[in-house]
């Protein structure tokens, strides 16, 4: 009798994921790093993590943690990772010169 | 006999070429610990105020088995990161790795401040009149 909960939760949770800004920064870093397992073992520690935490809080998880704030550093993160990357982009137009070797 | 000892890289995981996106730059690929600390602390940081749902998921499920349900939402969460990054190495063989890295860096910027604004705008004191009405 646990296979339809456990079938409605993936449903749920996945379709609810799909797209979401997670998504897409895991796509980014997934793209632009060759380290795709140590990308997929980071993000999904983190997901389940969080979920863990947000379940062990209950409802109440901005009582316990400041989860703005934490999302003002997610933020940041982005801004810094982003940067980098365009910046990162640049000079890889300016020194196209060279050949990428395999 | 012919199988080599001590392959140098630590996990490679997946095809057997690493996707061409980062080519030849080792030092911007770093290291496995590197890579997996970058993205646990992104993803961490950016689901940890978003798992509110998922909370009341789990807790609407009390009465029955919340066991259940955090297995099948771990589950899903890390289907969704494999379907991210699956699409992301794939972006990485089809688009040329600067084109990529750019619109890769314009996106999290993007991403960014979006987040930055909904964490300011629910920080401050809510109810400011005439603060910002362009949604």
């Amino acid at each position: 009798m646990q296979l339809p909960l456990l079938a409605s939760t993936f449903a749920t949770v996945f379709l609810a994921e799909l797209g979401d800004k997670t998504q897409l920064a895991i796509v980014t870093i997934s793209g632009t790093s060759s380290r795709s397992g140590a990308v997929f073992a980071g993000s999904s520690c983190a997901l389940v993590l969080a979920s863990l935490l947000g379940a062990g809080a209950g409802g109440s998880l901005s009582a316990v943690i400041p989860t703005n704030a934490l999302q003002l550093a997610a933020s940041l993160g982005f801004l810094v990772i982003g940067i980098r990357l365009v910046i990162k982009a640049g000079q890889a137009e300016t020194t196209d010169s060279e050949p990428p070797t395999a | 006999m012919t199988q080599a000892a001590d392959p140098p890289e630590p996990q490679a995981s997946g095809p057997d070429n690493a996707p061409p996106g980062t080519a030849g730059n080792e030092a911007t690929a770093g290291s496995f610990g590197a890579v997996f600390l970058t993205t646990f602390t992104t993803v961490f940081l950016a689901e940890l105020g978003d798992k509110t749902q998922l909370a009341a998921l789990l807790l609407s499920a009390e009465s029955g088995r919340p066991v259940v349900v955090f297995v099948g939402a771990s589950l899903a969460l890390i289907s969704s990161s494999l379907v991210g990054v699956v699409l992301g190495r794939w972006l990485a063989r089809v688009v040329p790795p600067h084109q990529l890295e750019r619109g890769a860096g314009i996106l999290m910027i993007a991403l960014g401040l979006w987040l930055g604004r909904q964490a300011v705008l629910t920080l401050l004191p809510s109810g400011v009149p005439g603060e910002l009405p362009v949604g």
